[in-house]
């Protein structure tokens, strides 16, 4: 056996089969460290560089009003984004898709190419752009439902809503203020690609949609202050106008309207100019409005009565050397009658006995200087000066609201302080947040901070001088029909930026009171500026309060606390001349006496376009606002009225809005129209029925659709749905007609 | 000699393993090229196995005693194509592997030179009949196997070359290597290896080939380059887990060649730890099959070839599994009868065949 050679190769065999062994051991151990040691990381690096992260934009929460009606919501639009990394000629598919989107091609192409794994080309396009991008069947290019944001209402509160920019990042009003609760939690989305080509998309961090936000603007009123605004700025020609209506017992903003507007759904055509809120950050003279401050703080410091008569010196004084002038002369007035005539000399002396430093006192008292701290972006404070800045003839400047500026927010609050019994309370915009949730939620309102100016009696006085203003002053186009009112009429000329003087053909009209008299329900305060023509407070603003008053308090159901005028007598209310209204512009200080002389001709010039202008009769009014109440009323509703108790007046139970009367605090009783310290029961699920979509059905299909979801459809032309409008996603009402285009 | 060879004595139980192993690759090439240009290549793949198998039994029919007689020429023969790729052949990817055969199909004479050479080292070693060899013998056995191995290496095609290498070690460990040869001759290996590497002044290896050296030391240094192949490799291999999972490495082409090189990663991704096992269980049984076949040998000359084509097919797969795992760098060889590969199957077959041959002729003596 020593001789075989076999023998050593015997061993040796066994010896390569030792080490085939040893290998196959070896192998056996690093698949155990790989499969099963490190398992997870590898299925970790696997998914990582299968996958692509995209953030997944979080559903921006909606903005409601009051009654739960969607003033801004998201709805789930198409994107397309390239992943350039896997598309072949990627100058050619951006210039293809820029062809259809008419976005700048260098752009894209540039962001594409710094991008190598992910790069939007088309963000929350229209479905049709989509549909055109599809039909490009280009390698690499992809499609991601993003939520945009709709605008249902859509110039209803604009500048108050606010807009986003193409992240739905807030950019203005509200949107931009709330942004963060707005906004919500992004989520990753991971897509991937298997071998079929096919994008399969994980979810890895669902988004949080954003907490909802309930206004305190109710739709309707807005509706109504917008509406009349247009008229005023189309019947003035003024160039901005701005309408708020303030519930004056909680503060809450129920309708703020600016002009110029915007619709916040067209994006590209918004000018800047529209997006200011003027109601908060519109710094203006007041005018006359602010002798308001002047009386209620020298009848609060008992230093005069609304019946001590002052000698208005036919419409002359001289005040450390300046001569003032009133544009009609008055003699002997009342405190009531300087407020109602607007006499300018006779607020310099109220002022002059009420002393510098006490008037100071009031006048931040009332809020002015000072932010009121509204939940607006761009709140402006106002211009007050100390008085340690005021010169010696300064106190009878703003005696009469010069040298002073004020924003209209303000101006608001001054009447809120008299409709409020002497409390001045901060105005609020936002009444509550929602979690994102089906329930119907209630959303309690917390009045905001509030502060004692003048007394209940100072102000009861107050209002009935007001009231005076309106009866047999400058404030008479203010008289409402089977309302009591009163407010206070404002005229201010503009400070030419051009020369820094006063402007003499530029006048800031404005008018802002309350109503009914002694159960005020609503404050509203009308600026417009640089009405053509008629330009005065009285003569321009005073007629949309009255057109705005009558409509909410009738939308309110406030009872009627006057007979209903028979129409004749309306008639006659309505052809109240203008230039009776005339409470003059002051003079100014520091100019010379021979230019302010040209005052006088103001009223003059504006009775030319008296007869022009049109005005619409009470009489109409009153049936427009009960046709808008019936349809209102109609609206798709589950307003709980069982809350409605004895002390709550209306025979009506059915509000349009979901709005309840928290009866467990005394104002709200006391006011039972309003929700006075307002609950706002808010139903998420009964905004109405989500259009669903249409696009890509045929018309039976499409008519089959819109049966089972309960809307009417109007097809327009045949073939498969191309367009629709309203957006799939948008709420309406039971019944509402959407408009489906079809095409081949 | 002229006893009665019967297919009775064909080893039924090895074909049968073999043919295991080669119907885990079909299933496999089919999953990975489900969906790519290469759709349709396990169809091929079938019929490249049934050729072989054809081949296989035709191999076996000629006695391996006649081929070993005549295996001078076939020597020549194969230097003589490895020759003809050298002049004419097919440049792919910078390297001339290929004749283009009539009919469309490529050749790639490296593989059956890989035959010729198991024969001529088996029946050089077999005509020796010292116990021990001498440094004459060892080198004239290296010239054998040294001559076409450097053809092969000027393609380049580095890892086919180095398949030709166990050939040889398995030969003269087999045939009488004394252990102070072996570990001079692993030491010379050793020192060549290390200056071809790191002598910067010798460019024997061509840059890719340093570069699948370096990129294998470190991998995680070059992701995306070299070590890209091997990290994805182990990606592939450790998302499988236990029992396997989805084979998203594998389907989002994320895995380098799944079907031919890479075909163990796939299986392991799609399979798991358990199917990885049960793979490399049947090749160990394969190759314990083979060596015992080697022992029961009627002669030197049939262990020695038997032996031959167990050194090849383990060296594949050792280096093929050890690269899938990130043991060894990046060779391009591939993994016997699972792989995709006309000539990779055809020579497994072929190699069986020689195999069953010298079985077959196991009571001849």
């Amino acid at each position: 056996m020593a001789s075989d050679p076999n023998l050593g190769k015997k061993s040796r065999l066994y010896l390569m089969g030792a080490m085939l062994l040893f290998w196959c051991i070896a192998i056996c151990g690093r698949l155990i460290y790989l499969q099963i040691f490190r398992y997870g990381s590898f299925v970790k690096q696997a998914e990582h560089q299968q996958q692509r992260a995209i953030p997944l934009s979080a559903k921006r929460g909606v903005i409601y009003d009051r009654g739960g009606h969607e003033l801004a919501m998201s709805v789930l639009v198409d994107s397309a984004f390239a992943v350039p990394s896997e598309v072949k000629d990627l100058p050619t598919a951006v210039s293809l898709i820029t062809r259809i989107t008419g976005d700048d091609h260098n752009v894209v192409l540039a962001d594409c190419r710094n991008h190598k794994t992910f790069c939007w080309v088309a963000r929350k396009a229209d479905d049709e752009t989509i549909e055109r991008i599809k039909s490009l069947r280009l390698q690499g290019i992809h499609f991601q439902k993003e939520p945009k944001r709709f605008y249902p209402a859509r110039d209803l509160g604009a500048q108050v809503v606010g807009t986003v920019g193409m992240e739905d990042s807030g950019q203005s009003g509200i949107e931009h203020a709330f942004d963060d609760e707005l906004r919500g939690r992004a989520g990753k989305m991971f897509i991937s690609v298997d071998a079929r080509r096919k994008w399969f998309s994980d979810v890895e961090k669902q988004p949080e949609p954003g907490q909802s936000l309930v206004l305190t603007i109710d739709k309707n009123i807005q509706y109504i202050a917008e509406k009349e605004l247009d008229q005023a700025i189309h019947d003035t020609q003024a160039i901005t106008g701005t309408v708020i209506v303030e519930n004056p017992h909680t503060g809450e903003i129920l309708a703020l309207a600016n002009r110029p507007t915007f619709n916040p759904n067209r994006r590209k055509e918004i000018t800047p100019g529209a997006l200011t809120n003027r109601a908060v950050s519109y710094v203006y003279e007041p005018g006359s409005t602010f002798k308001l401050v002047t009386i209620s703080a020298a009848l609060e410091e008992r230093l005069t009565n609304p019946d001590e008569v002052f000698d208005c010196q036919m419409g002359s004084i001289v005040y450390n050397g300046m001569r003032i002038r009133d544009s009609k002369p008055h003699g002997l007035l009342p405190v009531w009658g300087v407020l109602a005539e607007s006499s300018d000399v006779g607020a310099i002396k109220i002022a002059l006995r009420l002393g510098e430093d006490r008037f100071y006192k009031y006048i931040r008292a009332y809020g002015f200087g000072q932010q009121t701290g509204i939940e607006l972006p761009g709140e402006t404070r106002g211009m007050t000066k100390p008085v340690s800045r005021w010169s010696k003839v300064s106190i009878a400047a703003i005696s009469m609201g010069q040298e002073i500026g004020i924003s209209p927010i303000q101006l608001a609050g001054l009447i809120s302080t008299f409709a409020n019994d002497g409390v001045w309370i901060a105005p609020r915009i936002v009444a509550g947040k929602v979690e994102p949730q089906g329930t119907p939620q209630t959303v309690a309102f917390h009045p905001g901070a509030s502060h004692r100016v003048i007394s209940s009696f100072t102000a009861a006085e107050m209002r009935s001088m007001m009231q005076k203003v309106v009866l047999e002053g400058t404030g008479r186009k203010a008289i409402l029909e089977g309302y009591t009112s009163a407010g206070k009429t404002g005229t201010a000329q503009k400070v030419d930026p051009a020369t820094g003087a006063y402007s003499k053909t530029k006048y800031i009209g404005s008018f802002a009171g309350f109503a009914p008299l002694n159960n005020p329900q609503i404050v509203v305060a009308v600026i417009l500026d640089s009405a053509v023509g008629l330009h005065q407070g009285g003569q321009v603003s005073a007629p949309v309060f009255r057109r705005v008053t009558q409509q909410v308090l009738e939308y309110l159901h406030t009872p009627h606390d006057l007979p209903l005028a028979p129409n004749h007598q309306l008639l006659a209310q309505a052809k109240v001349k203008d230039n009776d209204l005339d409470e003059g512009t002051p003079d100014h200080p520091g100019e010379p006496l021979e230019t302010a002389e040209v005052n006088g001709d103001s009223a003059q010039t504006g009775k030319a376009s008296v007869a022009s202008a049109p005005k619409p009769s009470a009489g109409s009014e009153g049936s427009v606002v009960q046709a808008a109440m019936r349809e209102i009323e109609t609206a798709p509703s589950a307003a709980s009225s069982d809350h409605s108790s004895a002390d709550h007046l209306p025979a009506d139970h059915s509000r349009a809005d979901h709005l309840q009367a928290d009866q467990s605090t005394a104002s709200a009783s006391a006011q039972p129209q309003l929700p006075a310290t307002g609950t706002v029961v808010l139903d998420v699920e009964q905004g109405g029925i989500e259009v669903p979509s249409f696009v890509g059905k045929t018309v039976r299909g499409a008519v089959e659709a819109a049966q089972e979801a309960g809307l009417e459809l109007e097809a327009v032309g045949s073939g498969v749905a191309r367009l629709q409008s309203p957006l799939a996603g948008t709420h309406v009402a039971a019944g509402a007609h959407v408009t489906v285009q079809f095409g081949r | 000699m002229s006893r009665y060879v019967s297919f009775r004595d064909f080893d039924w139980l090895l074909l049968i393993f073999v043919l295991m192993i080669c119907g885990l690759g079909v299933t496999e090439i089919h999953s990975a090229t489900m969906h790519t240009k290469f759709a349709g290549s396990h169809i091929k793949q079938i019929y490249w196995i049934l050729g072989g198998v054809g081949a296989m039994f035709l191999l076996s029919a000629v006695n391996y005693q006649l081929l070993l007689d005549r295996i001078h020429w076939f020597y020549i023969a194969g230097v003589a194509s490895l020759m003809a790729v050298l002049v004419f052949g097919q440049k792919y990817l910078g390297a001339r592997r290929w004749i283009k055969m009539p009919g469309g199909n490529h050749f790639q004479p490296s593989e059956w030179v890989k035959l010729i050479l198991i024969l001529s080292v088996a029946k050089y070693f077999a005509d020796l009949r010292h116990r021990e060899l001498s440094w004459p013998d060892f080198i004239k056995a290296g010239a054998i196997v040294g001559i076409p191995m450097l053809m092969v290496l000027a393609q380049p095609d580095l890892g086919t070359a180095l398949t030709y290498v166990p050939i040889a070690i398995m030969g003269v460990f087999l045939g009488g290597m004394q252990w102070k040869q072996g570990v001079l001759v692993a030491l010379l290996a050793l020192i060549g290896v290390g200056a071809v590497f790191f002598v910067p002044r010798v460019h024997v290896l061509k840059s890719y080939q340093k570069q699948r050296l370096t990129s294998f030391m470190d991998p995680e240094n070059d992701p995306q380059g070299t070590g890209y192949q091997v990290e994805q490799s182990k990606i592939a291999v450790g998302s499988g887990g236990l029992w396997g999972g989805k084979g998203s490495q594998t389907h989002g082409a994320f895995l380098p060649v799944p079907q031919t090189d890479f075909i163990f990663a796939a299986f392991s991704e799609e399979h798991g730890f358990v199917g990885a096992l049960g793979v490399l269980l049947l090749y160990f049984i394969v190759l314990m099959r083979l060596t015992q076949n080697a022992q029961t040998a009627p002669d030197r000359a049939g262990t020695f070839v038997v032996m031959g084509v167990v050194a090849v097919l383990s060296f594949h797969i050792l280096v093929n599994v050890g690269m899938v795992v990130g043991f060894m760098p990046v060779t391009g060889i591939p993994l016997p009868l699972m792989s995709y590969g006309g000539s990779s199957v055809l020579f497994m077959f072929l190699a069986l065949g020689m195999v069953m041959n010298v079985r077959m002729r196991r009571f001849v003596n």
